[in-house]
């Protein structure tokens, strides 16, 4: 395949780009807040 | 290559945030079944390009000096326009290709250091010879001797055969074409 005379150089860094696949993986999940605690119920003072 | 060699050599240098993209055509190999793809260049002697691979350009003519080199013809080329890789012998999927690294530019193309496909397709070569769009969109895919895989629309698949062309088995050439982008992690080309 001819692809004529060369007219110029180009660099172009960086030299490695990243291929498909390998970009930043997606955010991790987002935790969900945990269960509100189960407030003790109150517990009547014991008389005596 | 550094200002100096650019110099020297006659040629501007350029410096360049964002990969070129250009035209190039494959080869394609596989199994009879359409499984074990890879893109081989034209020229059968040179290297392949593996899935998910960065492919990096060698000079076989000499070990003197990296590729691609202002004075050879090494590196892995790409082309500015479609018509003149209608002249490739026996091309099997046309595609889109980034180039960084070390680039020369030529009148009608590119020989680049690195490369990878951006957007592949499979295309019926006789097509893709002889008409001025990309060339229809071929119907089966047959496989061949040294496990070279030729897609093919209806009427060249009929006139293959009838000119002693026979593929030894046939996979429909949509599931290829899609095995062909999963296995890449590329987009379709959509010409």
């Amino acid at each position: 395949m001819n692809i004529g005379q060369p007219k110029r150089i180009i660099e172009i860094e960086p030299a490695t780009l990243p291929l498909p696949g390998e970009l930043e993986p997606a955010a991790a999940p987002v935790p969900l807040p945990e269960e509100p605690a189960v407030e003790p119920e109150p517990v009547a003072p014991s008389d005596g | 290559m550094g200002d100096r060699a650019a110099t020297r050599v006659g040629l501007g240098l350029e410096r360049l945030a964002e990969p070129v993209i250009a035209w190039r055509t494959w080869a394609l190999t596989g199994r009879r079944d359409g499984s074990a793809l890879l893109l081989r260049p034209v020229a059968r002697k040179a290297r392949t390009w593996r899935p998910r691979e960065v492919v990096q350009a060698s000079c076989r003519a000499s070990l003197l000096h990296e590729a691609p080199d202002p004075a050879c013809t090494c590196g892995l080329h790409g082309t500015h326009t479609l018509d003149i890789l209608r002249r490739t012998r026996c091309p099997a999927v046309l595609g889109r290709v980034a180039l960084w690294g070390r680039v020369i530019e030529h009148e009608h193309g590119f020989r680049a250091q690195y490369a990878y496909p951006q957007r592949l397709r499979l295309i019926c070569q006789f097509c893709f010879w002889m008409t001025t769009p990309p060339g229809l969109t071929p119907v089966h895919v047959g496989w061949f001797p040294r496990d070279e895989l030729i897609p093919l629309c209806e009427r060249h698949l009929r006139l293959a055969r009838r000119n002693g062309m026979l593929p030894r088995a046939l996979v429909p050439a949509d599931e290829v074409d899609q095995h062909l982008r999963d296995l890449y992690a590329v987009d379709a080309l959509a010409v």
